[in-house]
């Protein structure tokens, strides 16, 4: 047994502690927004957040997530309004869709550690998640928008 | 009308019998009975108006999206174009995927950019009809005349007095009239849906994981397989050793599958248990003994090689004009060249997979299927099964670029879940994805042409490569329209001498659609060779097009392509590239800017593209898949390729066939041009163009010719 | 002896080391770390010292060790040393940055299969302030910046000597799946680079 907590919930997990987190996540606990796409660390698609760090969940085994805090997009926010998740739907950036939760895990914590990113941070942060139908150019026009949402809540606050 | 107890199927034969009470008449319902029905599946109290719409007693509309939706927008750009003639608000609209039904869908394969194209008309017409009819239902209610009402916001409104009916207070009135002959559709200036660039309804859904893709679908008792298949495409099983396999806590079944799709028959093993993780684990541990013979083991170089060969013969024409041979044999100078295009996979960020659950009086299927009527008719005929028993459901495409349209994943999960006697999920890892095809040919073409007086004499231009519509009797030998594809049909009013032909080239490779088809590789070779046709005859190479393609609508997107791109007013060490290809009746041009690299190699500094594609939906999902063809094309012109070796694929993941990132990305600025001619195709359209805008940039900076795709950008 | 290194006076002076005038460096170790001390007798001798280096040369020069000390921010990957697929950078402590930090993908083990990450619990790159670049640095080069406590992350003899069994060098020669080894054991490596550090940590000719 493994004991994880995955977006402030705590589970048991009776499985090979070599299982990936990814498929922990999905065949086990259910949720299936974390995506496959490679199983080997190229394509950003299953990023989850071990905290606070962006982790390819493809390569990540149970038993580092063993006693750890977990997010996954569905834990990202309440309701689907973390800066990034609201510049994604400003910016209307997704086309199939399929890399998008992985896309806006690493956006959460470039966003996190750097509130004003420049084109090339964005690059830095992000180069690790491919999409295939070529969003790129709005990924990057969104994580702006997200910046910028940010801060205004932020001064809010 | 009873609506409780009666089934689809059954009301549907009523219907048939007794007179249909509401007949919207579609063109394509063979039957024409899909006309009043109830559904008892999606939502149990809703009345379906049509195949498209559904309204339940509160008021609740639900829109039905018949195509696939694989990131092209058919999910918004469907329910935009009902809900602007239906009249009803698109964020109260529910919107489901249709099964597999094409005598109440027409076809729903979701290729050839076609969901808009082929459909709008009637859905316009439908739309309307529906609204007409709850008009006249509530202008019976009132007993008032219907052209004192209206529809707004899904409601109807008596203009005089101000009353309203919401539409779920009308649907079973309405259900039970005549629907009114002359529709009249709104003008185009009216709309105030059509035209906008609204948000896609599918958006919140694909930022916060709830969308669910085929790899995300569950049934209840699920187990989940994969498949070790024989590496080389037409391999059988010899025999198999899963001793150390049956250890995997987890594994439950291990057994052949043959899968037999089209012209390819292979065979693998599948490993079946109660996660994904343990069926790889399993699989890894499976020893197979191949059955490789009765087929060539293929390498990249001979392909090729030999296509070069065949270009040397004349290959079946499939459209000529004038006298090319005999111009081109008389001419003091011929340009002779030969372009080579690569094998690409498709490589859609969900890798393939299905759901099929075999029962013995019925099939049903779940999966990213691009062409659900398509899958059902296949699996009906391979499993011999009613048609009306076989389902299949779409869920959403984690992409598709036509990899998923191909038939062979939803048959070789029904024949495991048959084998296993319960539903399973058959996963494909990338590794299967990249290396099983099937892949978009490899094509070569040879180009011949002839200039004097700067004018083009005569141009002759041939291919060889594995041509899908040759794979079978009695298309193997006859030519078809693939050659041509890409080219714009006003070159043949200006080009007198001009002949196209095609040399079938068979290969034990699978072969399938890939985004923009012929044109994705037609584009490049028929674009660059215009573009050498210029230099030849001095001219600048937009004009040389404003020459040859005279038609109004090439004139004006020429004009728009110069004026955003400021093509006339380049600088020094600046390298500017056109070209202007048709794609599923749209036409694109795009101009690629190029610079040298600080530390050596090429940059792209800008492409601009227009887009003609006469009517549309929503100009933000057009600048959205221009943006996305654009990068799907500089991965294939620049990153990645598929290779054989000894019959097998030589690359197996995107750590060597290469996507490009977001490192990688020039600004791209998209314009559309509006008129009012019927609406072409907006998913592919935006590809053919750049690969040959990009090399002729390269040629203007560099003078360097590529004729050869994909090329290194670092090292030019 | 101009191709000898001469350790810098206030890092010898540090671990109590007498520097003879006439370049001969005998190292008297006030050090309580006594296990190790006999190692840091160094006893000059250039032409075994050269000799040694260049087999610790082919060692760091090889992709196992090299790959992470990339002459740029962005590390090297196969044994091509090409540019690492998605460009993650070395970011200020050397473990990357945002959602590009190594460990994202390099778990505390390799992972199984080929094409995966190779793991370590401790992997980075040399941080931002001391890079150690081994990539385009002549045998001359390498061993001069080797010994150079402003260069070589303020490690003197000792920590030199230790340094080759520090985990992430024992990881070269564990680098999973595929992956080539360094041309030569570690044991062999681990002589050579004593025996070069011993002898004078001379540096061979050559610019």
């Amino acid at each position: 047994m493994t004991s994880i907590t995955v977006n402030g919930k705590q589970h048991q997990i009776d499985a090979d502690p070599n299982m990936p987190l990814l498929w922990v996540i999905r065949d086990i606990i259910g949720l299936t927004g974390t995506k496959y796409g490679c199983g080997v660390a190229q394509c950003g698609a299953c990023v989850v957040h071990l905290n606070g760090d962006a982790v390819r969940s493809c390569v990540t085994k149970l038993s580092r997530a063993a006693g750890q805090q977990v997010i996954t997009i569905e834990g990202l926010s309440a309701n689907n309004d973390h800066p990034a998740q609201q510049a994604w739907n400003e910016e209307n950036v997704p086309q199939c869709g399929y890399c998008h939760s992985g896309q806006i895990m690493s956006a959460a914590v470039l966003l996190r550690e750097n509130p004003n990113p420049s084109d090339a941070d964005i690059d830095s942060a992000m180069a690790g998640n491919i999409c295939r139908c070529g969003t790129y150019l709005r990924i990057r026009k969104a994580i702006h928008l997200a910046a910028e949402l940010q801060r205004k809540e932020g001064a809010s606050k | 009308m009873s609506t409780s107890t009666i089934s689809r199927r059954n009301f549907l034969r009523a219907t048939g019998i007794t007179g249909a009470a509401l007949c919207l008449g579609f063109s394509f319902s063979a039957d024409g009975k899909a006309n009043v029905i109830v559904a008892t599946d999606a939502d149990q109290s809703a009345i379906e108006m049509n195949a498209w719409i559904k309204i339940d007693a509160s008021g609740k509309v639900t829109l039905v999206d018949h195509r696939a939706e694989m990131g092209q927008g058919s999910y918004q750009s469907v329910p935009q174009i009902i809900a602007e003639e239906l009249e009803v608000d698109l964020k109260d609209v529910n919107v489901i995927f249709a099964q597999g039904d094409p005598k109440k869908y027409g076809g729903q394969i979701t290729g050839g950019s076609s969901t808009v194209r082929d459909s709008y008309k009637r859905l316009l017409k439908l739309s309307a009809t529906a609204r007409e009819v709850l008009i006249a239902a509530a202008a019976a209610k009132w007993k008032v005349s219907a052209t004192d009402c209206y529809a707004q916001s899904g409601t109807v409104i008596h203009k005089p007095s101000g009353k309203k009916f919401h539409y779920g207070e009308l649907v079973a009135d309405a259900s039970k009239l005549d629907a009114p002959k002359n529709i009249v559709l709104k003008k185009r200036s009216d709309y105030k849906l059509i035209g906008k660039p609204l948000h896609r309804k599918d958006t919140p859904m694909k930022t916060n994981g709830e969308a669910i893709f085929g790899l995300d679908k569950k049934l209840p008792g699920m187990l989940y397989a994969v498949v070790e298949r024989n590496p080389r495409f037409r391999g059988k099983v010899k025999s198999f050793d899963a001793a150390a396999t049956k250890k995997i806590p987890g594994v439950k079944h291990v057994f052949v599958v043959k899968m037999e799709v089209f012209n390819t028959i292979r065979e693998g093993v599948a490993v079946v248990a109660t996660s994904t993780w343990a069926a790889m684990q399993g699989r890894k541990a499976l020893k197979v003994i191949w059955d490789d013979t009765g087929f060539e083991h293929v390498n990249i170089a001979d392909i090729y090689t030999r296509q070069h060969e065949e270009l040397k013969k004349e290959g079946l024409f499939f459209k000529k004009q004038g006298d090319p041979d005999g111009i081109l044999t008389k001419a003091e100078k011929m340009l002779d060249v030969v372009y080579q295009t690569p094998y690409q996979a498709h490589s859609a960020m969900e890798p393939l997979n299905c759901i099929a659950h075999y029962q013995k009086d019925k099939i049903e299927i779940w999966g990213p299927i691009q062409a659900p009527d398509w899958v059902q008719g296949d699996i009906s005929q391979k499993f011999k099964m009613p048609i009306d028993k076989v389902r299949v459901n779409m869920t959403f495409l984690g992409g598709g670029f036509g990899r998923k349209a191909f038939l062979d994943y939803p048959y070789e999960a029904t024949m495991i879940s048959k084998q296993i006697d319960g539903p399973v999920q058959v996963i494909w890892t990338r590794e299967d994805d990249t290396t099983q095809g099937p892949y978009r040919a490899g094509i070569s073409y040879r180009a011949q042409g002839a200039i004097a007086n700067g004018q083009i004499m005569a141009v002759k231009f041939r291919m060889a490569g594995q041509n899908i519509d040759h794979w079978s009797d009695p298309k193997r030998g006859v030519a078809n329209s693939s050659t041509t594809e890409g080219f714009l049909a006003p070159y043949f009013e200006s080009i007198k001498n001009i002949s196209f032909a095609d040399v079938p080239f068979e290969m034990p490779i699978p072969n399938m659609w890939w985004r923009s088809v012929y044109a994705s590789t037609n584009g490049f070779a028929y674009e660059s060779f215009i573009d050498e046709l210029a230099h030849e005859a001095g001219k600048d190479p937009l004009d040389f097009r404003r020459a040859y393609l005279k038609d109004e609508r090439c004139q004006k997107l020429i004009d728009k392509l110069e004026e955003v791109s400021g093509w006339k007013s380049r600088k020094k060490n600046e390298g500017y590239g056109v070209a202007i290809t048709e794609c599923f009746s749209s036409t694109v041009g795009q101009i690629v800017k190029v610079s040298q690299k600080a530390g050596g190699g090429i940059i792209i500094d800008k492409v601009w593209a227009v887009m003609d594609c006469g009517w549309y939906v929503n100009p933000d999902i057009i600048h959205a898949q221009i943006e996305g063809s654009i990068i799907m094309a500089l991965g294939a012109a620049t990153t990645h390729e598929i290779t054989f070796k000894d019959g097998l694929v030589e690359q197996r993941n995107f750590y060597d066939y290469k996507m490009p990132r977001i490192t990688d990305i020039p600004p791209i600025e998209v314009h559309i041009i509006d008129n009012d001619a019927d609406a072409g195709g907006v998913g592919e359209p935006g590809l053919p163009a750049f690969s040959p805008a990009l090399t002729a940039a390269i040629f203007d900076l560099t003078g360097k010719r590529i004729r050869k795709l994909p090329f290194d950008m670092a090292n030019i | 002896m101009k191709n000898q290194i001469k350790f810098p006076v206030k890092a010898l002076a540090a671990i109590g080391v007498l520097l003879t005038m006439v370049g001969i460096m005998a190292f008297a170790l006030h050090n309580d770390n006594a296990p190790v001390s006999k190692q840091l007798v160094v006893k000059k001798d250039s032409i075994a010292s050269v000799k040694a280096f260049k087999q610790v040369y082919t060692v760091l020069m090889s992709a196992r060790c090299m790959n992470c000390h990339p002459s740029g921010d962005i590390p090297l990957q196969g044994e091509d040393s090409h540019l690492h697929t998605m460009l993650p950078k070395r970011g200020v402590d050397g473990k990357g940055v945002y959602a590009m930090k190594c460990s994202n993908c390099h778990q505390p083990a390799n992972t199984p299969g080929l094409h995966t990450p190779p793991g370590n619990p401790n992997w980075h790159l040399p941080p931002a302030d001391m890079k150690m670049i081994f990539q385009g640095r002549t045998p001359h080069q390498l061993a001069k910046q080797l010994v150079d406590p402003n260069q070589n992350g303020h490690k003197d003899l000792k920590k030199l000597i230790e340094h080759a069994d520090d985990g992430l060098v024992l990881a070269g020669w564990n680098p999973g799946e595929g992956r080539k080894l360094p041309p030569i054991s570690h044991a062999a490596f681990k002589k050579a680079w004593i025996t070069w550090l011993t002898t004078g940590a001379y540096a061979p000719n050559g610019k």
